[in-house]
């Protein structure tokens, strides 16, 4: 036991270093969104309908609430109600995700923009990934831009030896993920993963030329998932198909299902503008950035040290 | 039975009537799907490794049955190794084999757990530190606590670390027998 106060003082005094480059990330993050004329917003953390996704669990907040696991609902709501381009770095919270790659508290930063789609949103995270670079805070950049961008299909086709877009078998899908797409991913320093299987589309719209693709992408830094983006869905009547979907699933895992946010469902009923956003992990991206491979290592107290 | 929410480091559980031990544990979730745990294992009897993905909530077999004794090492004889119950006398041998990397910091007398399987001694574990003497290292350079700088030094054991320029071959070296690095000198 001799060496575990000497180990903790070190993780602490690796942690100033840490929250001194997160802090001129940050502070790059906001000059690049505010040279972009984004209006940075703030939304609740405590709310009603913590997401509407059969896989994430929402930690409760007592009084019929829960702590966000995105700002997503309402950032939409935002762009309904006139604003066109809006970003956010808030706090996101997910039950029973701990890991190297996962903490049940993380640092989110999400954007939306109004007139866009997915590939909009792509290159937007390019020119932010390059802003950072661009930063003394962050090592230099080993690879070259533009990244590469990888459908789903074509990923699969490769190291999986079918393609799950045109025939979906979701616990296949994601086993092979597991085993065999993120190991390869592990390989690329940078690469956009797009084109998702339909029933995966989450809130994002089809593919009007084909239906069985939806246009979302993750971007992925070294195997990390770092961020996922959709072209907004607007149509009203798909929402509620989907949502039930996700009811559906949630009740035959015997997982609670979250009430849907009629107030959210209301303000697509009115019409959203064709807008496209994106998620990103702020801890995860500076894990990538940084090359540091615990999640713990980058945030001031993780769980271990509350 | 035992599902993923039990996997953690050094978990023994018994896998088609073989104990296995995991040595290392991942958890893996795509931000919108399935949850995994992927795992590697290591067979406790034949030393083989093996990497197991299993989705959350999948069961992963019994705890396995392993009894820890603490007995002190005694002596080795050819591959074989031979460990005394401190409080019985009981003696009984192990090949060099199952105790694999501990042979770099076993030393005689030196106390350690002995694993059974069903009442079979399958292994040991060693302290997480022990102490050991030199058997060979460049003279000292005195005064130098601070550069960093290392040069190898040969245990009793025969074993081989790196050890600040300041240790000279007369020392007693505490060493932590998870990593194989040196820790500190002992004070005389």
């Amino acid at each position: 036991m001799r060496q575990s106060s000497s180990a903790e003082d070190a993780c602490l005094c690796d942690a100033a270093g840490i929250l001194k480059i997160r802090h001129a990330i940050h502070k790059e993050i906001r000059s690049f969104f505010d040279r972009l004329d984004f209006v940075e917003v703030e939304t609740p953390i405590r709310v009603p309908c913590p997401c509407i996704d059969p896989y994430i669990d929402a930690l409760s907040a007592e009084q019929g609430y829960y702590l966000a696991t995105s700002p997503e609902l309402q950032m939409k709501r935002l762009l309904g109600s006139g604003l066109e381009k809006i970003y956010q770095i808030t706090h996101a919270f997910r039950a029973e995700e701990e890991g190297h790659m996962h903490s049940a508290e993380f640092t989110m930063l999400e954007w939306y923009r109004t007139g866009t789609d997915y590939l909009g949103i792509m290159e937007e995270t390019e020119a932010l990934l390059r802003a950072l670079y661009a930063t003394d805070a962050v090592p230099s950049v080993e690879w070259e831009f533009p990244l590469q961008r990888l459908s789903v299909s074509d990923l699969y086709t490769d190291h999986a030896g079918w393609d799950p877009c045109s025939n979906w078998d979701e616990d296949r899908y994601f086993r092979d993920w597991v085993d065999g797409i993120e190991p390869a991913l592990q390989n690329m320093p940078a690469v956009f993963v797009m084109d998702f299987p339909a029933p995966l589309a989450s809130l994002s719209r089809l593919k009007t030329d084909n239906p069985k693709v939806c246009e979302r992408f993750e971007l992925f830094m070294s195997g990390i998932e770092i961020g996922n983006a959709f072209s907004e869905l607007l149509d009203y009547d798909e929402h509620v198909k989907r949502f039930a979907t996700v009811h559906e699933k949630r009740r035959a895992m015997k997982k609670v299902c979250y009430p849907d946010d009629k107030k959210f469902l209301a303000a697509i009923a009115q019409g959203l503008p064709r807008c496209g956003g994106i998620a990103v992990g702020v801890d995860r991206l500076i894990m990538a950035l940084l090359h540091i491979d615990h999640i713990d290592n980058v945030q001031s107290f993780p769980l271990s040290r509350l | 039975m035992l599902d993923t929410t039990a996997i953690r480091k050094n978990l023994k559980i018994e896998i088609d009537g073989d104990p296995w031990i995991v040595v290392d544990f991942q958890f893996v979730k795509p931000g919108k799907g399935q949850a995994f745990t992927r795992t590697r294992l290591k067979n406790m009897i034949t030393g083989n490794v093996l990497d197991k993905t299993y989705k959350s909530g999948e069961k992963i077999g019994q705890a396995a049955n392993i009894d820890e004794r603490e007995m002190a090492f005694l002596y080795s004889q050819g591959t074989m190794y031979t460990f005394m119950d401190n409080e019985n006398y009981e003696q009984i041998e192990i090949t060099s084999e199952q105790v694999g990397d501990a042979t770099n910091f076993l030393v005689e007398n030196m106390n350690v757990e002995v694993l059974f399987f069903h009442d079979r001694p399958i292994g040991i574990e060693l302290p997480n530190f022990v102490e050991l003497d030199i058997a060979e290292t460049e003279p000292a350079v005195k005064g130098d606590t601070v550069s960093g700088a290392t040069k190898p030094a040969t245990l009793s054991t025969g074993y081989v670390l790196n050890v600040p320029l300041f240790i000279s071959s007369d020392d007693k070296l505490v060493v932590d027998t998870r990593t194989g690095e040196y820790v500190e000198r002992v004070k005389k």
